[in-house]
């Protein structure tokens, strides 16, 4: 056997898919014990040095986007691949040998039983049908027929569908596009670095009688810049909208506010700011206001801010100061109060809630679905129909020698032969 | 709107449930102890009662909440003995296999056992649980872990075959190792096929609500290991004639994994299903 020939037979065989199904669950285990995308100072606190330089080493903080599980999934693409290639002549060869009386008559099996009368009966009782009838070389007859032939490409179409899922997510993963906007009614944002601009229209978060939400609410507008040509949709959490091939997810909501900064009396810029924005003065980079989180009903209890409910009843405004990257001071305004710092005074107003959109392009969903859903059909089948064929060959003296095989049926199998030849069994 | 009658029915028809299941584990210990054929039929006439009134209990339950009962600790591990029940009962049925029952019937009052511990109170549905997918993709997960829950009883019955003498009368009412061995088969086969159904359905519900059919959070994870814990489970036996003992131990190992999917994924690693 060639060297090339030898090596594909080992990529494609089930000894070397049984290695990387055991490093995959290794992997899965190990990405969703060991937290993920943390730094190297985090995992040095909760596991200490050794370990935490472990993890970095082995790349075990992104396991998932990690050099050696692509490798792995291109590998079990490969042996997927290789295996169903390799299997394919032998999967056509038997079946068309199944249920052929040339075949049957010589195969031999233990499933066997001496009977009277026509077999096709016993055929029937068990369910086999395709029944074909020729006369063997000493010239009593040969019947045969077959159960569940579809079951042998099972585990065939199995492997398929695994293989167009694998492809299809990673081709997704690989060349999807995705972005976040998020704002308030009325504002209008570039969706990443595209030639689209969405706008917010309007915002709307559905409550229940007990104030539980129910349902959010985004209608969009997007517009190309390019050519001006726009659409118009409404996405809602479990109902994407879809616009210009791209799918906008509600994905989620949170406070927003105007921020408004003023020099020595004057405005320098106001604009809506959304909690952990940042926002630099215009005429001074420098220095820096992060607006870190909003409470609707603001209170200090004992020592940290909170809300004491989702209404607006106290407006709180919790930020941080930064001057030449270095924070300088962090507060909570409320009412009229306004953040002074030499000449520039920073004054919060106005809150609401923003919406905050998903927005994604990814051509290979349908294609990752589609190997699901064959992948789902091949298990059926290789699960539930089990490919079994039955053949009787006539005696000389009338009566009739019938044999089955079903290589999956074990046991069970035999038994159902047992219970219904019975009653055709010679005494 | 909430129902409170409804709700008060169903507390009760789950406390009758749970003393019902018991009473069928007694029944099927009883049975084995002391030898009586009819013992069996009675404790499975028992089972079959508890799981009509479990289903009662459910529906009562999904009508007072006015949704499907399948969205906390509680519903899920309450509709997971149900599915444990459901399968239980048919393969006690179609293998003529009494003693699968007293293997089965203490996973299920352990599982109902286990919702009894958790928090019964109704809330209302997030948004993202808002999808007429919640239904198709749960209820598969019941089907599979039920079937799963079974592999794992049959795997015991298996792995105590060997201590039971021959021509006892146990002996006689245990399938023999190899039947044993098919019925484990078509068990976790029917486990896996859920899975993957259920995997598949969560995956496009997923891309509906979060915009990404496949995130890598926990419970999916864990989903995919157990799914790849039984296909090595099937591919072994084709490749190394595993049968018999190393199917059992390896049908147990992958129900733990089902059991740490269901319950160590929720308690212990947040994610996205952390509602679960």
């Amino acid at each position: 056997m060639g060297k090339l020939k030898k090596t594909s037979r080992f990529l494609g065989s089930m000894q070397f898919a049984m290695i990387l199904l055991g490093i995959l669950i290794l992997a899965c285990v190990a990405g969703s014990m060991i937290r993920q995308g943390q730094t190297y100072s985090w995992y040095s606190e909760v596991y200490g040095e050794r370990t935490a330089s472990l993890i970095m080493t082995l790349y075990m903080d992104d396991v998932f986007h990690s050099w050696w599980f692509i490798l792995i999934t291109a590998f079990l693409c490969l042996n997927l691949l290789l295996c169903n290639l390799l299997r394919l002549p032998q999967l056509v060869r038997r079946w068309k040998r199944m249920g052929s009386p040339e075949a049957a008559v010589r195969k031999e099996s233990g499933i066997c039983a001496d009977i009277s009368g026509d077999p096709e009966k016993l055929f029937a009782d068990l369910k086999f049908g395709g029944i074909k009838e020729k006369s063997g070389p000493d010239g009593g007859r040969i019947k045969t027929g077959t159960r569940g032939r579809i079951g042998l490409w099972g585990a065939w179409v199995t492997h398929l569908g695994v293989l167009i899922l694998i492809l299809g997510f990673s081709l997704g993963q690989a060349l999807k596009e995705e972005y976040t906007v998020y704002g308030v009614p009325g504002q209008t944002r570039q969706i990443g670095d595209t030639d689209y601009l969405l706008t917010i229209e309007d915002f709307q978060i559905g409550l229940r009688e007990d104030e539980t939400v129910e349902q959010y609410t985004s209608e969009l507008t997007v517009r190309r810049a390019s050519d001006g040509k726009s659409e118009s949709g409404k996405t809602q959490v479990n109902a994407p909208a879809s616009m210009f091939g791209m799918r906008f997810y509600q994905n989620s909501t949170g406070w927003a506010a105007r921020a408004t900064v003023e020099k020595n009396g004057e405005e320098l810029q106001s604009e809506i700011v959304c909690a952990g924005d940042f926002i630099a003065a215009a005429d001074n980079p420098e220095l820096v206001i992060y607006f870190n989180a909003f409470y609707p009903d603001y209170a200090l209890v004992e020592g940290s801010p909170m809300t004491l409910s989702s209404e607006l009843n106290n407006p709180g405004y919790l930020y941080s100061v930064y001057y030449q990257g270095n924070m300088i001071g962090m507060n909570a305004l409320t009412g009229d109060d306004v953040i002074t710092i030499d000449d520039y005074t920073v004054r919060f107003s106005d809150p609401q809630t923003y919406t905050l959109i998903a927005v994604k392009r990814d051509s290979f969903t349908p294609l990752a679905f589609a190997g699901g859903l064959i992948t789902l059909f091949g298990l059926m089948i290789a699960l539930f129909v089990w490919p079994a064929s039955i053949w009787a060959v006539q005696k000389e003296d009338g009566t009739w020698h019938v044999s089955a095989e079903c290589r999956k049926g074990g046991q069970l199998f035999a038994d159902e032969f047992r219970e219904n030849a019975e009653k055709y069994r010679i005494e | 709107m909430v129902n409170e009658t409804l709700l008060n029915i169903e507390n009760t028809l789950f406390t009758i449930t749970m003393l019902l299941y018991f009473a069928a584990m007694v029944g099927y210990f009883i049975f084995i102890a002391s030898k009586k054929e009819l013992l069996a039929r009675i404790s499975y006439i028992v089972l079959l009662v508890g799981f009509v009134l479990h289903t009662a209990a459910l529906i009562s339950r999904g009508i007072g909440a006015g949704r499907l009962p399948m969205t906390n600790q509680y519903e899920f591990a309450a509709s997971f003995s149900w599915g444990l029940c459901l399968v239980s009962l048919i393969f006690i049925k179609k293998y003529r296999f009494d003693v699968l029952g007293a293997f089965a019937a203490p996973v299920i009052f352990l599982v109902i056992g286990y919702a009894a511990m958790q928090s019964k109170d109704v809330h209302e549905l997030m948004p993202a649980l808002r999808s007429n997918w919640l239904g198709f993709h749960v209820s598969t997960a019941i089907i599979a872990y039920g079937a799963f829950g079974v592999s794992f009883a049959i795997a015991l019955v298996f792995l105590c075959r060997d201590r039971i003498a021959e021509g006892s009368f146990l002996d006689q009412h245990i399938p023999s190792k190899s039947k044993l061995d098919m019925i484990g088969y078509r068990s976790v086969s029917l486990g896996l096929l859920f899975l993957t159904f259920c995997i598949i359905s969560g995956s496009i519900w997923a891309e509906r609500a979060w915009g990404s059919y496949w995130s890598w959070d926990p419970k999916e994870t864990w989903s995919l290991i157990t799914w790849l814990i039984y296909a090595v489970y099937l591919h072994q036996r084709i490749r190394k004639g595993w049968r018999g003992k190393s199917a059992a131990i390896f049908a147990a190992i992958g129900f733990i994994c089902v059991l740490f999917t269901y319950i160590g994924v929720n308690t212990w690693i947040p994610g996205i299903h952390s509602y679960a």
